[in-house]
């Protein structure tokens, strides 16, 4: 929790967005990205997603106000980094990758810094442009994504030392992983329910003869 | 399943609407109808709406004095006000009086050059612009004009062609006539569109096809199937037309069961192009969400239009008994009706036409027609898209404020309003009414207008600012670069004099 008011730490997870090949490096070998920072940068990002749904101007907005959560976006998006994290993690263990499930949450956690910045610039510029201005906003919002997914894709590569054609590979497998996951979470739900329905129908069944 | 959802949703609303309108005593509308009456939004949510038409009464056979009719499948107004009912089953065309209260006469055999002949189940009837009365004689395989009166003018039958395909049955169900007295005739199973012929009599060729829809995946099993698999697979084939109205400018309406539920009519050029304007929400096909499953499911089956005038036209659903009323530009102005057995509801409805404010649906079980007046809240509309198509905006405004006294939410009439204001220049105002609207193009344009507003009147402020600041930012520079050096130099003096190390 310190990390959080550790100035140090903040200024290099700037210095990551301008050098990511570098800074990932040293997350990995030198301990100086912070976990605790990542996670509320992937808070901050859901947030600023809501945000973005909900007030970006008339003209680039299509989405409907009632359907915006941003509880409900917050988990979701919670859950998809933990899961994401996880998956690779469980993948890269086995392809001899070096980073831990920590360096994996940070790598992820500070390529949100990009897109978190952009998706508020773009809540902004939204309030100012028409419609046929409407690609200011489609660049900055693209910029924000590209430049995000660029980031974890080093991110991945530089935590685990791993080639660019490993990475890719393993990103598929990640996603494979992801689904499985969520596969043997469901059955196992589903089989709990099934047992606590059985305990609960003998605790029923004995509450009525006695 | 999304779908379903909604639809629960929305089923959920409509009986706490229900509900709560029915507590309030008094004014109640929503029990007046046998129906309900609703819309669509921006988003394809049902929103319920006041009535635009409501039941104002039905006349059957016995109602002006003459048997019942029996399986009636089409009526067509007169240019003079007369109805005729094509009286299928009875082998018969019934003429009504304008208000449908008299009995004119009855048609049902005509002197043709000296023998008599008759009609053998009429399925369609129409009554040209000079008068004449075509009757789709539909078991005798022939089109049949006669005069108002009866009298025998031509035969239309038997078409020859080459593209005509060997041993065609011409079996005309619905017959239409433009200005020019060419006569249009839906045959059935001629799938390859409308008949067309010209005035003598002669058969000109085949108009306003429809294109048959087949996806990449329907392609790819056909690909790899066998010679024999491919014989049992169903063919695919256009679907028929069902319903004509034709327009003062000669263009054909017609529709047909669209089994995707977009496009049920078609609005056919001289050349049989279709030109139809599809709207904000790519749509002409009746009913927007329906159920996947159930005795009601599936996209509307529309099976005939009329063209009201001014752009405006109504379709007729036989799936669910409603009809949908579109502008020109293929906005969904109302919708009302519905399937039953009260006053009101149909059973198979089967062709509608308009007589003045009046809707008319012919429905072929009961045999009867059903009238619909219109209520001020379909008047309303009428008139401001009338105005509208008219062009003149800024008299369709004191309408459309009106109809939104009527229904807050409407969403023609908040963009109508705003378009309207957008010309008067209230560039603000005009902002507001067109977000109601969900018009985003207006919106946008409304929105520039004031921004450069905004701009121009706050150029001198905005310069000053702008001037000012860069003039601090130098001074503070300069004097800020002096200061620097000096506490350098200062700095250094210190180190040299080794007084810090």
């Amino acid at each position: 929790m310190n990390q959080l008011f550790s100035k140090s730490k903040w200024k290099y997870a700037f210095y990551t967005v301008s050098h990511p090949a570098d800074g990932y490096y040293e997350i990995r070998h030198r301990e100086r990205g912070s976990v605790a920072i990542a996670l509320l940068l992937v808070v901050l990002f859901s947030f600023s997603f809501s945000i973005n749904r909900i007030s970006a101007s008339f003209i680039v907005n299509d989405v409907d106000p009632l359907d915006v959560d941003a509880l409900t976006e917050l988990v979701s998006v919670l859950l998809l980094y933990g899961l994401f994290c996880i998956g690779n993690w469980s993948i890269t263990c086995l392809m001899e990758g070096e980073g831990r499930l920590k360096d994996i949450a940070i790598a992820i956690g500070y390529a949100m810094i990009p897109i978190i910045v952009c998706f508020n610039i773009g809540t902004i510029v939204s309030q100012f442009v028409a419609q046929n201005e409407e690609a200011f906003y489609w660049m900055i919002m693209g910029i924000g994504v590209a430049y995000g997914l660029f980031m974890m894709l080093i991110g991945i590569m530089e935590v685990h030392n791993y080639t660019l054609g490993k990475t890719l590979v393993t990103v598929f497998l990640t996603f494979i992983a992801m689904f499985i996951i969520i596969f043997v979470v469901l059955l196992f739900v589903d089989l709990i329910n099934q047992v606590y329905s059985f305990l609960y129908s003998i605790y029923q069944e004995l509450i009525f003869r006695a | 399943m999304k779908k379903h959802k909604l639809l629960r949703k929305a089923a959920a609303f409509l009986f706490a609407a229900a509900v709560s309108i029915s507590f309030y005593g008094e004014t109640v509308y929503a029990e007046e109808q046998p129906y309900d009456t609703y819309n669509y939004d921006y988003r394809g949510n049902i929103v319920l709406t006041p009535a635009a038409y409501v039941p104002s009464g039905s006349v059957t056979g016995l109602s002006v004095g003459t048997t019942n009719f029996k399986e009636p499948q089409d009526l067509c107004v007169a240019p003079d006000g007369l109805v005729y009912v094509a009286d299928t089953q009875n082998n018969r065309i019934v003429v009504l009086s304008e208000d449908m209260t008299q009995l004119v006469r009855i048609i049902d055999s005509f002197d043709r050059n000296g023998e008599a002949d008759g009609f053998n189940q009429p399925y369609g009837v129409c009554v040209s612009e000079s008068g004449y009365l075509y009757v789709a004689d539909s078991m005798n395989k022939r089109v049949v004009i006669l005069t108002p009166e009866g009298g025998f003018v031509n035969i239309i039958d038997n078409p020859r062609s080459e593209i005509l395909e060997e041993g065609f049955d011409f079996i005309p169900i619905k017959v239409t006539v433009d200005y020019a007295d060419r006569a249009y005739v839906i045959s059935k199973n001629a799938f390859e569109g409308i008949l067309v012929f010209e005035s003598d009599g002669s058969f000109t060729g085949y108009f306003g096809t429809i294109d048959v829809k087949i996806t990449l995946w329907e392609k790819f099993w056909r690909k790899i199937a066998t010679k024999e698999e491919r014989s049992k697979q169903q063919l695919y084939i256009p679907t028929e037309f069902t319903g004509m109205d034709v327009d003062s400018g000669g263009f054909i309406y017609a529709t047909n069961i669209d089994s995707d539920g977009v496009q049920a009519v078609r609005r056919l050029n001289p050349q049989g192009k279709d030109v139809i304007q599809k709207g904000e929400n790519e749509n002409v096909g009746g009913d927007l969400r329906v159920y996947t499953y159930g005795k009601y499911s599936g996209p509307s089956e529309i099976t005939d239009v009329v063209y009201r005038g001014k752009g405006i036209y109504s379709l007729l659903d036989r799936k669910r008994g409603r009809i949908f009323t579109y502008d020109k530009e293929g906005n969904l102005l109302y919708i009302f009706g519905g399937l039953g057995t009260q006053e009101g509801t149909f059973t198979t409805p089967v062709a509608i036409e308009v007589i003045g404010d009046q809707l008319i649906v012919l429905d072929a079980y009961y045999g009867a027609i059903l009238k619909f007046g219109e209520t001020e809240y379909g008047s309303l509309i009428n008139e401001a898209v009338g105005l509208r198509y008219d062009g003149d905006e800024t008299k369709a405004i004191e309408i459309w404020q009106k109809v939104l006294k009527l229904d807050e939410n409407n969403e023609l009439a908040n963009s109508g309003i705003g378009k309207a204001y957008l010309t008067a220049g209230d560039n603000k105002t005009a902002m507001k009414y067109l977000e109601l609207g969900m018009n985003r193009k207006y919106y946008s344009v409304a929105w520039k207008r004031y921004r450069n507003e905004i701009l121009t009147e706050n150029m001198n402020t905005i310069m000053t600012v702008i001037l000012v600041l860069i003039a601090v930012m130098i001074v503070y520079r300069k004097f800020l670069k002096r200061l620097i050096k000096e506490k350098r130099a200062q700095k250094k003096g210190l180190k040299e004099g080794g007084l810090i190390r």
